[in-house]
């Protein structure tokens, strides 16, 4: 007999088969390479709104402004959009967690989150792939135009304006006004479908459309603290688990199984190698130990240099503080620094919790070589504190 | 329809004053902000507890320019288990601080904290430059902030922690650089080095 949730699943799937069945194979872009509005007055006032609001974006302190990171994306967004490309700018916002979003301009924004919950980069291709569809796909205008229909004329239009363009509106909360105006979940399912042939074209695997979905579901079960309400991308999409089944059952049925052998993808390790001190300390700001910890079980099964992960294991149970955790922390510390390329603070926080169980000898020992390693460390003064006390 | 009576409800109780909503006058002297004392070599203007809810009962906003431009947040005795800032939202995940946090961790602790102040995934915080120091008799640290906001001024500023009674004193001060910062880093630092117990000492931050 099947279990409930099951048969919901699969009624669910039942109610989206229309949607990729017949019509997945006519779907298309709605407009050519190079596109600008020339006459709908709606159409040229968003993209007014929008140019202005990405001046504002260009000007942001958030912005990752690192080359290599900035060309690995704008690398994918070429490869997927193909004759598209020159529509789109990119745009690396620093922020932990899982998000991408296209303005009706062609205007991209990517957050960090998404790089560090990738496992390749075909996954992060495909969370690209669907937001390019948006706008070859015209869903922003189509939104628009479907939340002008529900208000009154004048002041609501401009209203429903900045809803939907998020103009007027902090880079951060972009996010909540866009899922006010949430694009439907018809047309959500329009962009998987046409990302899904983009990513295929591309020579990107196809199977990472619902991979990148496991990945998010992964890390909700595993969180410590679940969100009451879902972030900014949940809202705005169907549910992860809804979206990876009938992803999973079209790239299936349309390109058959995945490969057996998964290739390790040493660009996107390189990218996480380079920057995971500042993507992985961002992720440990927000103080959501059971998500680090399900990133950091894959980002060790990935192959991203055993050092670092090791030391944000060891950061991670030590500022998680739980019972058993500082001796996960120490040797946590401890195998960070045999494996030779272990981050100077490794040994101050080794010499804090040594101090902290009362081991002075010990702390010295970690302190004395941190200083060592780092003569420069900004918190020399505290450190010598304890090395005179 | 609960909605809109809680905020005739609210409406009423402004209109009729019983609760603080303008900023009141802080003179410059030694101030007490519940079982600490600080001295404060300027005058400064203390927030209606209404336009800071995320802080703790007891903490204190002062400001000279505003909230937006500088700000000198007090917040005594923070109990072991307890938030530096409340947040209404369960989900938001608030750092906990624990009676035996030692330096590193208090300064962990206020980069969390200052993140899920500034809105979760709206803020990036670091921390540097951790170095002891005296508060009257009891023994803390203080160490320097920089918040990077979304749509707002960079912030520059200042921490200063001790742990007395197995409770967190802090004293903080944001101003948006470079203007503001400069203008006020002296006199806000001046506030955080004064702070001390009214009430004797006990265990330290950097025990």
């Amino acid at each position: 007999m099947r279990q409930p949730r099951t048969v919901v699943l699969l009624a669910c799937l039942l109610a989206y088969w229309p949607v990729f069945g017949a019509e997945s194979e006519t779907l298309d872009h709605r407009i050519p390479p190079g596109y600008e509005p020339v006459e709908a007055e709606d159409e040229l006032g968003l993209w007014m709104e929008m140019r202005e609001y990405e001046q504002a974006l260009k000007q942001s302190a958030l912005l990752v402004r690192d080359p290599g990171l900035n060309d690995y994306l704008q690398e994918i967004v070429c490869r997927v959009a193909a004759g598209y490309c020159k529509d789109f700018r990119v745009y690396l916002i620093r922020n932990p967690d899982f998000n991408a979003s296209m303005t009706a301009t062609g205007m991209m924004q990517v957050w960090t989150g998404l790089i560090v919950r990738a496992n390749s980069t075909d996954e992060i291709a495909a969370v690209i792939g669907h937001e390019i569809s948006h706008y070859t796909l015209l869903h922003s205008l189509a939104t628009l135009r479907a939340l002008k229909k529900k208000l009154a004329t004048g002041t609501f239009v401009d209203i429903a304006l900045i809803l939907a363009t998020g103009y007027g509106t902090g880079l951060g909360q972009t996010m909540a006004a866009l899922s006010v105006m949430s694009f439907s979940r018809e047309q959500e399912t329009e962009a998987d479908l046409l990302g899904v042939r983009l990513l295929a074209e591309a020579g990107y695997d196809p199977h990472a459309s619902y991979g990148i979905w496991d990945k998010i579901i992964a890390e909700e079960e595993a969180a410590e603290v679940k969100r009451e309400k879902p972030g900014a991308f949940g809202k705005t999409h169907p549910e992860a688990k809804l979206r990876a089944a009938y992803l999973k059952e079209l790239v299936t049925a349309r390109y058959g199984p995945p490969d057996a052998e998964a290739v390790a993808d040493q660009r996107l390790l390189s990218v996480l190698n380079n920057n995971y001190m500042l993507l992985m300390e961002d992720q440990l700001d927000t103080n959501r130990y059971g998500r680090t910890k399900e990133l950091l079980e894959r980002h060790a099964a990935l192959g991203v240099e055993p050092s670092l992960v090791r030391y944000f294991y060891g950061e991670m149970f030590r500022q998680r503080g739980s019972d058993g955790d500082r001796d996960l922390a120490k040797s946590a510390y401890l195998h960070s620094i045999e494996l030779g390329k272990a981050p100077a603070k490794a040994y101050s926080n080794l010499g804090y919790l040594y101090l902290k169980a009362g081991d002075m000898e010990s702390a010295k020992t970690y302190f004395v070589k941190y200083l060592e390693i780092d003569p420069d460390a900004s918190d020399r003064e505290m450190i010598e504190f304890y090395l005179e006390d | 329809m609960i909605y809109r009576m809680s905020s005739l409800v609210a409406l009423a109780v402004l209109a009729s004053g019983c609760v603080a909503t303008n900023y009141t006058l802080v003179e410059p002297g030694a101030r007490a902000v519940a079982g600490l004392q600080v001295n404060a070599t300027s005058g400064w203007n203390q927030a209606p507890p209404m336009s800071t809810p995320s802080m703790q009962k007891g903490a204190v906003l002062w400001t000279h320019d505003g909230p937006l431009l500088d700000q000198l947040i007090i917040i005594p005795g923070v109990a072991d288990g307890e938030p530096l800032m409340k947040s209404s939202n369960k989900s938001a995940a608030m750092p906990l601080f624990k009676k035996d946090m030692l330096p590193n961790e208090i300064e962990e602790l206020t980069e969390s904290t200052f993140v899920k102040y500034f809105g979760e995934g709206n803020a990036v915080v670091t921390t540097k430059n951790l170095r002891p120091q005296r508060f009257g008799e009891n023994r803390g640290v203080m160490f320097d902030v920089d918040a990077t906001v979304s749509d707002s001024p960079k912030y520059r500023g200042t921490a200063g922690a001790f742990v007395a009674n197995d409770k967190l004193y802090m004293m903080f001060f944001l101003g948006a650089v470079p203007h503001y910062f400069d203008k006020h880093a002296a006199t806000a630092t001046s506030v955080i080095q004064s702070a001390m117990l009214t009430g004797g000492s006990s265990t330290a931050a950097t025990n």
